[in-house]
Formats: structure tokens, C-alpha cells, sequence
């Protein structure tokens, strides 16, 4: 009984640090613009829109965050085998995995904006200055918070797996996770803010993403801000709920007609979230009616 | 394109042509050979469970609905990011979840790798419809078809103007469920067949005992399912180009293409990771 109490316990917090990972993330995403939306922000120029978003999309969010994961997953568990402190050694990995992160931020945004350079969007050093740093430190967050989770999972629950292998699955499943969830809001809500709300952005608007804010040319520190507000946690919710209800069926219904009550459980789980699903989609049909189109045309 | 050929860009069904057929068919045929021959018949039927957990994987990533950059703005149904990379998120959550139960038995691995892909896949659809709905007061709509199969909502009156529909409708979600289950589920069978082999393996090989040998095991087996999942996932990617909407979508026809493909990739990448230890020993 006590062995499943403390199961618990830490099925929690590492529900917990999944959430915190999750929110981070999508937050340093849209601070990158790495997920789909960055597509937006590439094509943009090509359209005559010079902005100062900044874009470090060269890879999904999924595999990047399984590299910097994986290897602040990694250099943690080099540390601990040297007898380092285990949050030590975790901070310490995630710390370096970070200045990875970096360096990919830095060579990404120059890259990209730099293959803009016909179109005449010029590369701003200030914003390389003030995002890159910026994106460092939730990213810090989120890995620290992922690895940490890992940690926990292996040594407190006893997964086989070891620390780098782990951090790359969870890493994995952290970028999908937070993309899925975080990037319609930032694509849809933040880029395309002037556009008609309850509607998808019509194709004939594509590339045309805000560029002005309260006060001056909007940057990624404002979409950071907004982010913030409902995509972060959204995605923070999303992942911690996968690896809470993913830890919470095996370590409490394991023990249950020899082992199968955790996949009963599984499948209740499941179809509990179709229901919520159906429900909001019903729910959504009924409240805010048919489409009508709007009066003027809205690109 | 594909090494299988086949006209590029259309949509709905595009069959294997012959020639990728028979070499797919060479190549299985060769790979199970040598996986006989290095390490006889529990070799062979290793090879086979890969070949069979690659197939499923390929299989499964065409259940699920991916909009990539257009459903960020809500241009396009189905989740905002892309095809081999949620497909990936949710079968190696699946294999988290076998590898865990590994200790109970095949069958519990298999089912406990399934729920799990299939677990995160649920949460994720949920959340994305939480965020359309909640977020920015979206409805769903699919673009492909104007009633959903499971549930008959119309949608050509929600679908906004200018875009190809928006949101997960409800045969989109059963299809992410789906489609991350047998994601789980088969990258769960490629696990267990390799530790398998390696437990049967290693043991003589470094002149150890099976615990002595059980982290190593466990890891390269570990690696080998991740890089087999990816590259089922993205030859699927490939096949499917682009976006999907899920089982409705009239590209989910194109399966059969990257069944075969998933098969001889499956059985060229697996007798690699069986052979591993075998070209260790004689070198």
C-alpha cells in the first residue's frame, strides 16, 4: 500500500513537471515561431510584409526538443555516474543542452532570415539579442522540467529504459505535444489578430501576419506575452496530462488482474476523452452556429 | 518521390507498380534469409515480428489527421504540426508503455504499448478541439467530406470562407486514437523482438549473465525501435505528402504503398540491429 501512495506521489509531480515542460515549451516555440506557424513568417517577406518575428524554424519542435532533451538527459547522467547530486547534475545538463539550444537559435534565425535577403528583410542583430536569450531561458525551463520528470520516472518508478533514451522519447512526445495544442493559437490568434475571430484565416490571406504592435513593430517578445495567456498552458495541460494518466494507470491498476487493469484502465481513460470531445464539439455546433460570412471581405 | 514510383501529387488511390513490388518482395525475401542464416529460425521469426511492427506503424500514421502549417491558421482540418512527427510523439509514448510491461508478458507489452500511443493521441486531439473551440471560437469542419461518418454533423455550413475546413471532427479524433494505438503497438513489437534476440545473444557473446546484460539490451533495443518507428513514420509521411484528414480522407486509400515500403524497410533496417551482435562476434 505504501509503495502505491508513494507511486503516486510522484505520478503527481511528475504530472506536475510535464505540465510546467509543456507550457514552456510552446511558449519558447512561439517565441522561435518554430512550429507550423513559422511558415507564415517565412512567406510574409516574400509578400512584401519586412517584419521583426523571429524564426528559428529548422526543425519540428518534436525532434529538436528530443535532441535537447536527449541530451540534457544525457550529460545528467554522465554527471550522476560521476556521483555528482542528482539535481546537481540535472541543472548542469540541462544548462549545457541549453547553450545548444543557442547556438541553434543563432545560426537558425541568421539562416533563415538571411535566404529572405532578396526579398529585402533585413537581419536585425537587436532581435537576435533580445529573443535568443529569451527563448534560452524557457527553454531552460523546459528541459530542466522534462529531465527532472525522466529522472523521477526511472528512479522512483523503475521504467527500464535509461536517462538519454528517455529524455529522447519524452522529448518527442514534449514537441509533439506542445505543437499540436500551441500552434493554432499562435498561428491563427496571434499572426493573424486582425482577422475576423471564429473563423479559419482564409488562403487568400496567407503571409499577411500582423506586424505592428500597441506601440511600434511588433517582435516575438509580444507573441511570447500572448502565448503566454492560453497556448502555453494548453499545451502545458495536454502534456501533463499524457504523462500523468500514462504513469497513474500503470502504477496504481497494474497490480490488478496481473497487469491488464492497467490497459482497462487505459481504455476507459480513452473513451472518457472521447466524450469530453464529442461533447465540446456539440457543444461548439450549437453555441456559435454556422459559419456567415462577413459583411466586407476580410483580407 | 518514393523508390516505388507511382504518379506524384494526386490524390486518392495510387497502387505500387510493379517493379516496386518485386523488389520490396527480393528484398524481404533476402533479409529473412540472412536472418535465418545468422542466427537460424529465432532469428527469422524475429525479423518477421519487425517486419509485421514496421507494417503497423506505416499503417497507422495514415489514421492520423495532420494539417501541418495550414491548420495552424485554421485553413486546413487536423493537428498543427507534422505527419511523421505526431505519429512519432504518440507511438513512442506506446513504447514507453510496453517497454514498462515488458516483465508481464507479450500479450501485456503489446496492449500496454497500444493504450499508450492511443492514450496520448486521445489527450492530444481533446486539447486541440479545446484550444479551436475555447480559444478561437472555431467549430469543426472537414474539408474532404460533408458528413462525418461516425457522427453524421454536416460541415459545409460551419467550414469558414476561403479555407478547406478547420478542427478535428469526430472521425479525425478516432483516427488520431487509432492511428497512435497501432503506432504503439507496432513499435512496441519491434522492441520486444530485438531484446529478444539481444537477451538471447549477449549473454555468450560478453560472457555475462542475462541482468548483466539487461541495460545494454534494453537501450539498444530501445534506439533501434525509435529509428525504426522514424523511418516508418516518415516513408508514411512521404506517401501520404503533405496533409491528412484520417481514415475519410481519400489519400488514406494510398496505404498499400507504404505497407510495402514500411515491410522492405523494415526487414533491410532489421537484419542490421539482429545481425548486430553477430558482426560484434566475428569481429
Amino acid at each position: 500500500m505504501e509503495e502505491i501512495i508513494f507511486g503516486i506521489g510522484i505520478t503527481a509531480l511528475a504530472g506536475a513537471l510535464a505540465t510546467i515542460a509543456g507550457a514552456a515549451e510552446d511558449t519558447e516555440s512561439d517565441i522561435g515561431s518554430q512550429g507550423d506557424p513559422n511558415s507564415q513568417v517565412q512567406l510574409a517577406p516574400q509578400m512584401g510584409y519586412i517584419h521583426r518575428i523571429f524564426n528559428k524554424a529548422i526543425a519540428g519542435e518534436p525532434p529538436a526538443y528530443g535532441l535537447w532533451v536527449a541530451l540534457g538527459a544525457g550529460l545528467a547522467w554522465a554527471f550522476m555516474a560521476m556521483q555528482i547530486n542528482p539535481i546537481l547534475a540535472i541543472v548542469l545538463g540541462s544548462a549545457l543542452a541549453v547553450f545548444v539550444q543557442g547556438v541553434y537559435a543563432t545560426t537558425a534565425y541568421l539562416g533563415r532570415t538571411a535566404s529572405l535577403a532578396k526579398f529585402e528583410q533585413p537581419v536585425y542583430i537587436d532581435i537576435l539579442k533580445s529573443m535568443t536569450t529569451v527563448t534560452m531561458a524557457h527553454a531552460f525551463v523546459a528541459i530542466f522540467a522534462a529531465v527532472a520528470m525522466c529522472h523521477l520516472i526511472i528512479s522512483a518508478l523503475g521504467h527500464p529504459f535509461p536517462l538519454p533514451l528517455l529524455g529522447l522519447v519524452w522529448g518527442i512526445a514534449l514537441g509533439a505535444a506542445g505543437s499540436a495544442t500551441g500552434n493554432p493559437f499562435y498561428g491563427k490568434e496571434r499572426q493573424y489578430q486582425e482577422q475576423k475571430f471564429g473563423a479559419g484565416v482564409p488562403i487568400s490571406a496567407s503571409g499577411n501576419i500582423v506586424r505592428y504592435a500597441e506601440a511600434g513593430e511588433r517582435n516575438s517578445l509580444d507573441n511570447g506575452f500572448f502565448s503566454a495567456k492560453l497556448g502555453g498552458p494548453a499545451s502545458g495541460i495536454c502534456f501533463g496530462l499524457i504523462v500523468f494518466f500514462e504513469l497513474w494507470r500503470t502504477v496504481v491498476f497494474e497490480p490488478i488482474a496481473a497487469g491488464w487493469g492497467a490497459v482497462i484502465v487505459g481504455v476507459v481513460v480513452i473513451l472518457i476523452f472521447a466524450i469530453i470531445d464529442r461533447y465540446i464539439e456539440v457543444w461548439a455546433r450549437k453555441t456559435f452556429g454556422p459559419y456567415v460570412a462577413p459583411e466586407e471581405a476580410s483580407s | 518521390m518514393s523508390a516505388l514510383g507511382g504518379p506524384a501529387q494526386t490524390s486518392g488511390v495510387q497502387s505500387p507498380t510493379g517493379m516496386g513490388l518485386i523488389v520490396s518482395i527480393i528484398l524481404i525475401i533476402v533479409a529473412l534469409a540472412l536472418a535465418f542464416f545468422l542466427v537460424q529460425m529465432a532469428g527469422l521469426l524475429a525479423l518477421v515480428g519487425i517486419i509485421i511492427g514496421g507494417v503497423l506503424v506505416g499503417f497507422g500514421v495514415h489514421f492520423v489527421p495532420v494539417g501541418g502549417a495550414p491548420a495552424a491558421m485554421g485553413q486546413a482540418p487536423g493537428i498543427a504540426t507534422g505527419v511523421a512527427m505526431l505519429a512519432a510523439g504518440a507511438g513512442l509514448a506506446g513504447l514507453f508503455g510496453g517497454a514498462w510491461a515488458a516483465p508481464l508478458g507479450f500479450p501485456l507489452a503489446l496492449a500496454g504499448g497500444a493504450i499508450g500511443g492511443g492514450l496520448l493521441m486521445a489527450i492530444t486531439c481533446t486539447m486541440v478541439n479545446v484550444v479551436y473551440i475555447f480559444g478561437m471560437g472555431i467549430p469543426a469542419a472537414s474539408g474532404k467530406v460533408d458528413k462525418d461518418p461516425i457522427t453524421g454533423d454536416t460541415f459545409p455550413e460551419y467550414k469558414s470562407q476561403g479555407t478547406e475546413g478547420h478542427g478535428l471532427p469526430f472521425i479525425s479524433w478516432v483516427g488520431g486514437v487509432v492511428g497512435g494505438a497501432l503506432g504503439g503497438l507496432g513499435g512496441t513489437l519491434i522492441y520486444l523482438e530485438l531484446l529478444n534476440v539481444y537477451q538471447a545473444q549477449m549473454p555468450a557473446l560478453f560472457g555475462a549473465s542475462v541482468e548483466q546484460i539487461a541495460p545494454i539490451a534494453v537501450s539498444l533495443a530501445g534506439v533501434f525501435a525509435i529509428g525504426m518507428f522514424l523511418m516508418n513514420a516518415v516513408l508514411a509521411a512521404y506517401n501520404i505528402t503533405g496533409t491528412i484528414e484520417g481514415p475519410h480522407d481519400p489519400k488514406f486509400k494510398r496505404f498499400p504503398r507504404a505497407i510495402i515500403a514500411a515491410a522492405a524497410a523494415s526487414a533491410v533496417a532489421g537484419i542490421f540491429a539482429i545481425g548486430l551482435l553477430e558482426l560484434l562476434g566475428v569481429f
